[in-house]
């Protein structure tokens, strides 16, 4: 019989059929034909004759071959082999990433966590980048920012390092520096501005107009206030923000000209400042002159509510000026002891004084999130590591085929760089929700300089991009680089998957970096969590709970002319305490946990008078009767301030606790009397101690005890002050009763800031707070990655030893010795592990100390507490994988074989 | 042995009658390829005559357009062949082909053959 098929088949040579299609072809033809030649056959003919006439159904010419070329089925691509080169780079490229997508989608189990690692990794450290970018990168919007310095006063002996600065100081400098072009003084300042009918209390500052020729930024609209316009009696303009101009005044055409009442007075606004404009990364509602005189800053005898900027003059370096101003604080403290011994002078970049307050908490959230990262990647890293050796077979059988080591290796790296940029994908949308919850936890809560300027933005996206990038490369690189060098060997091992011991030593290295990388993240957020709760549980002084706070600004004329501040505050607190429910009712000047009051120096009058500048410091303040009653501060002797205590009786005072037992030890301090350098007069103002009170902290839960003197708000008057009342009410219930007592006394004033006590000292444990909530979530984070990396590992292991665990359970190891032997193998990694990731926890440690608060940054209970925690975890995550093991029944695993 | 010459049923292969052969043959039942050409072979009296290299093309062609599918079939006793069935969109084209085809047969009785009738 004739070789049907050949003949089919020589037809057919110059189509492109499918192999497989071209067979069934060749199968159908070779039939027909053989059935013809069977029928010929059949009649009579001999086979020759048979055949040749079967054949002569083929006409000359190959018609086949001709009328099957139009067809759609003789036209289908080559075949390929996965991974063989075609010598066309974006073709393969194409190949490898639609290979690489398959292969993901059939491995869920393996693409997922290794999805959720990376994105969670990427997607933080978006977040936290495009906080870093915004607050510290971002270039300063003022001309040559670089040029400009802030001049503060300090007293290191105090622990003062950036103090407002003396007056009559500022006015010598101006006097004498030859460093800067521009020398002026700016502080902050709140104003009630009256919009809409409605007087608000405003967040501003005061500045100088050299103060803002040294900043250089020019106005939106109009024009900067004048040297001029700083003077008293010039003074009644207001530049304002672009955003107040939006918010409050809807963004008026005519803004220019309109007249503005601000504590009680016209001021015509001259200019609206650029979106987004800052002094020193704090917004500002609007700029105001001083209204000063020469006389007045010469003759000022404390130190102010201000400091100066200035700007380097050209050729003047920072360290010359440094100098200059150095020698100038020599010669005032030599001409002005009282004032200014122990004082000096620092000046402080402007960019320095911008970040410096929120660097700490940055770097130290940048590090944790670069953490959580690299356990993403140590965890990508493991995965493809351990998938990679389950994958020899198919690599080598592609090697086989004719793929190249470069090519695979590119193949791998190309899933990987997938992986990543799949990951930063959903990162950057993880970012955005990140970065909301972010911003929302930040506003209000902690100043956080140019917070406005914090965006997901293009720079964000094209650094997002890039990190996935490397990252991919990253962790791709290693693992592919192992799977493509053993490739060769897998098919020769007779079809049984190992994977050498190189490879199990890089896997368990990986597995101990990924431990010891959570441990110090854990360890990092476990040593401000204690030294957040040691804030929290700092005895403050006062009973916080049932007080309500509101704080009054008088504005204008009518309180130094008509009547006194002292007077409108009794008033006020008497009217308080009418309201049903209230218990007690005060005021003080500056509320304790709200700011930094004033600070001065005293001496016993019964003394000799000390040197300069060795006269003890302490905090005073000005305060109603009932002050210490309403705080729930104890009375230890004497008395409270009555209403008999006016601005004609003798000068009171009472003071605290420390104060009496650093200066009165052992002596009762009733009666005696004291100066305190405060007031108008330059000798300060002599008091009679009436009572002693107990200790309360001042500024923060983190401040040290220091002596305090309280004086009668009647005796040393204040246009600011902080209503106090103690209700059994809900607090925040009397606010609108509050406000309407004060309208009582003065219908044009509002209150600002109403919070319970509870409340504001809270707020003085925002930015720990959410440092430590950020670093929590970012070290959970880390323990999740490091659980589930350890679990992936030990599953793989598992899934490798399986016909191992069956010979050993055939040849009658019991299932706990099996269970033993596969735990054993993982904790040797875990506790090395989290013995590695003590040390460098230690090591790390040194850079949270400036942000731990009775803590030890070695705290032993912290770090035990964090191993214990990381031991259970990862031996939890291996138990899974060994009770598997544990139940390979030995004969599934050798059938498997 | 052909009565029509085989590059006249070349030509009309290309303007379709040979589809209509085909799809006609099929709608009774299923066969294969060696059956179809002998049925049209013996059907049309010898005068019709498919060679098996412009047969095959045909049926892969009306294949490829979805009229009809060929499957292979093992039946006892006899070797695996290919059957080919009409499939429901080539039954679709099968009668409106056969109401052209009746139309142009009709015009050119008309024309040609009109007085003999």
């Amino acid at each position: 019989m004739p070789d049907w098929a050949r003949q089919v088949r020589a037809r057919l040579s110059g189509l492109h059929l499918s192999p497989t299609r071209e067979a069934e072809i060749v199968n159908e033809l070779s039939q027909h034909l053989d059935d013809r030649y069977q029928e010929l056959m059949a009649g009579g003919a001999s086979a020759d004759e048979a055949a040749r006439l079967a054949l002569s159904d083929f006409r000359s010419g190959n018609v086949l071959g001709q009328y099957m070329a139009p067809l759609r089925q003789s036209n289908s691509s080559p075949s390929r082999t996965p991974g063989a080169p075609t010598g066309r780079v974006l073709s393969d490229l194409w190949q490898d990433l639609r290979f690489a997508m398959r292969s993901f989608l059939r491995a869920p189990r393996f693409s997922i966590p290794a999805l959720i690692a990376l994105t969670l990794g990427i997607g933080a450290t978006s977040a936290i980048f495009s906080v870093v970018r915004g607050v510290m990168l971002k270039r300063l919007p003022y001309r040559d920012p670089e040029r400009l310095v802030a001049i503060w006063e300090g007293r290191l002996d105090r622990g003062l390092a950036r103090n407002v600065i003396a007056d009559a100081n500022f006015v010598a400098w101006r006097e004498r520096q030859k460093s800067f072009d521009f020398l002026g003084m700016v502080g902050q300042s709140r104003q009630n501005i009256v919009i809409n009918d409605q007087p608000e209390e405003t967040r501003g500052f005061r500045a100088s107009a050299d103060s803002l020729s040294a900043i250089g930024t020019q106005p939106q609209l109009g024009r900067l206030h004048t040297p001029e316009e700083d003077f008293e009696g010039n003074d009644r303009v207001i530049l304002i923000s672009h955003e107040f101009w939006q918010t409050r005044l809807g963004g008026r055409t005519d803004v220019l000209g309109l007249s503005l009442i601000s504590n009680n007075r016209p001021r015509s606004v001259i200019g609206v400042m650029p979106p987004g404009f800052t002094i020193e990364g704090l917004p500002t509602n609007y700029l105001i002159p001083y209204g000063w005189t020469v006389e007045r800053l010469r003759q000022a005898v404390g130190r102010g509510s201000s400091h100066a900027m200035a700007r380097l003059r050209d050729g003047v370096s920072f360290e010359q000026a440094l100098d200059d101003m150095q020698t100038i604080m020599a010669q005032l403290r030599a001409e002005a002891p009282q004032r200014n011994t122990n004082w000096s002078v620092s000046l402080v970049p402007i960019y320095e004084q911008t970040v410096e307050q929120i660097r700490p908490a940055l770097y130290v959230l940048s590090g944790a999130v670069l953490l959580v990262l690299l356990i993403a990647c140590v965890n990508v890293a493991n995965l493809l590591l351990a998938r990679s050796t389950v994958r020899q077979r198919e690599l080598s059988l592609r090697t086989a085929l004719g793929a190249t080591r470069g090519r695979l290796l590119r193949q791998m790296i190309t899933e990987s760089v997938l992986l990543s940029m799949t990951g930063g994908a959903a990162g950057l949308l993880l970012a955005v929700l990140f970065h909301r919850g972010l911003i929302r936890l930040v506003t209000g809560n902690v100043p956080v300089p140019r917070l406005d300027q914090v965006a997901l933005d293009t720079p964000v996206v094209l650094f997002t991009l890039l990190l996935s990038l490397v990252t991919g490369l990253i962790f791709g690189v290693v693992p592919a680089v192992f799977a493509t060098g053993a490739a060769n060997d897998a098919l020769r091992e007779g079809g049984r998957h190992g994977s050498g011991p190189r490879a199990k030593r890089v896997l368990s290295t990986l597995v101990v970096a990924e431990i010891a990388l959570s441990l110090v993240l854990l360890a990092g957020a476990g040593l401000l969590i204690r030294s957040f709760i040691a804030l929290q549980n700092v005895d403050t002084g006062m009973r916080t709970d049932g007080v309500l706070t509101a704080r009054v600004t008088l504005s204008g004329q009518r309180y130094t002319s008509e009547r006194s501040p002292g007077d409108f505050f009794t008033d006020v607190v008497s009217r308080l305490t009418a309201i049903p429910g209230v218990e007690s009712a005060s005021a003080v000047s500056v509320l304790p946990m709200a700011g930094p009051g004033i600070g001065t120096s005293f001496y016993r009058l019964d003394r000799p008078v000390p040197e300069p500048g060795q006269a003890p410091g302490a905090a005073v303040k000005p305060v109603a009767p009932d002050f210490f009653k309403t705080m729930g501060i104890a009375q230890l002797a004497g008395r409270d301030f009555t209403a008999s205590d006016t601005l004609d009786s003798p000068r009171v005072a009472i003071v605290s606790d420390t104060l009496v037992r650093q200066e009165y030890p052992g002596e009762d301090p009733i009666g005696k009397r004291l100066n305190v350098a405060i007031g108008r007069a330059e000798s300060g103002m002599n008091v009679e101690i009436a009572g002693v009170v107990s200790d309360i902290r001042m500024v923060s839960p983190a401040d040290a005890i220091n002596p305090a003197v309280y004086v009668p708000h009647t005796q040393l008057q204040s246009g600011v002050m902080t209503l106090v009342i103690r209700t059994s009410l809900d607090p925040i219930s009397l606010t609108s009763s509050v406000g309407a007592a004060v309208r009582a006394v003065d219908s044009s004033l509002p209150i600002a800031d109403v919070a319970t006590m509870d409340g504001v000292v809270d707020a003085t444990l925002a930015r720990p707070r959410i440092v430590s909530t950020l670093l929590t979530v970012f070290a959970l984070i880390a323990l999740v990655l490091a659980g589930v990396g350890v679990y992936g590992v030990m599953a793989y292991s598992v899934a490798q030893r399986t016909h191992e665990i069956g010979v050993r359970m055939a040849l009658g190891a019991s299932t706990q010795s099996v269970f033993r032997l596969m735990l054993g193998g993982a904790l040797r990694l875990v506790i090395i592990g989290v013995f590695t990731g003590v040390i460098a926890a230690a090591w790390l440690s040194r850079f949270l100390t400036t942000m731990l608060f009775q803590t030890e940054r070695f705290d032993l209970m912290t770090f035990a507490a964090t191993a214990v925690v990381l031991a259970i975890v990862a031996t939890c995550a291996s138990c899974v994988p060994a009770r598997r093991g544990m139940k390979v029944a030995p004969m599934t695993a050798l059938r498997a074989e | 042995m052909t009565g029509i010459n085989t590059r006249v049923l070349d030509r009309e292969l290309k303007k379709g009658s040979a589809e209509l052969l085909i799809l006609s043959l099929l709608n009774a039942r299923m066969r294969h390829g060696y059956e179809l050409s002998k049925l049209i072979h013996t059907r049309s009296g010898g005068q019709l005559m498919f060679h098996i290299d412009s047969l095959y093309p045909l049926l892969y062609r009306l294949e490829e357009r979805g009229w009809i599918k060929g499957t292979w079939v093992e039946k006892p006793g006899e070797r695996r062949r290919r059957f080919y069935k009409v499939t429901a969109e080539g039954r679709r084209v099968l009668a409106e082909q056969r109401k052209t085809w009746a139309a142009f047969v009709e015009a050119m009785r008309r024309v040609t053959g009109g007085e003999n009738a």
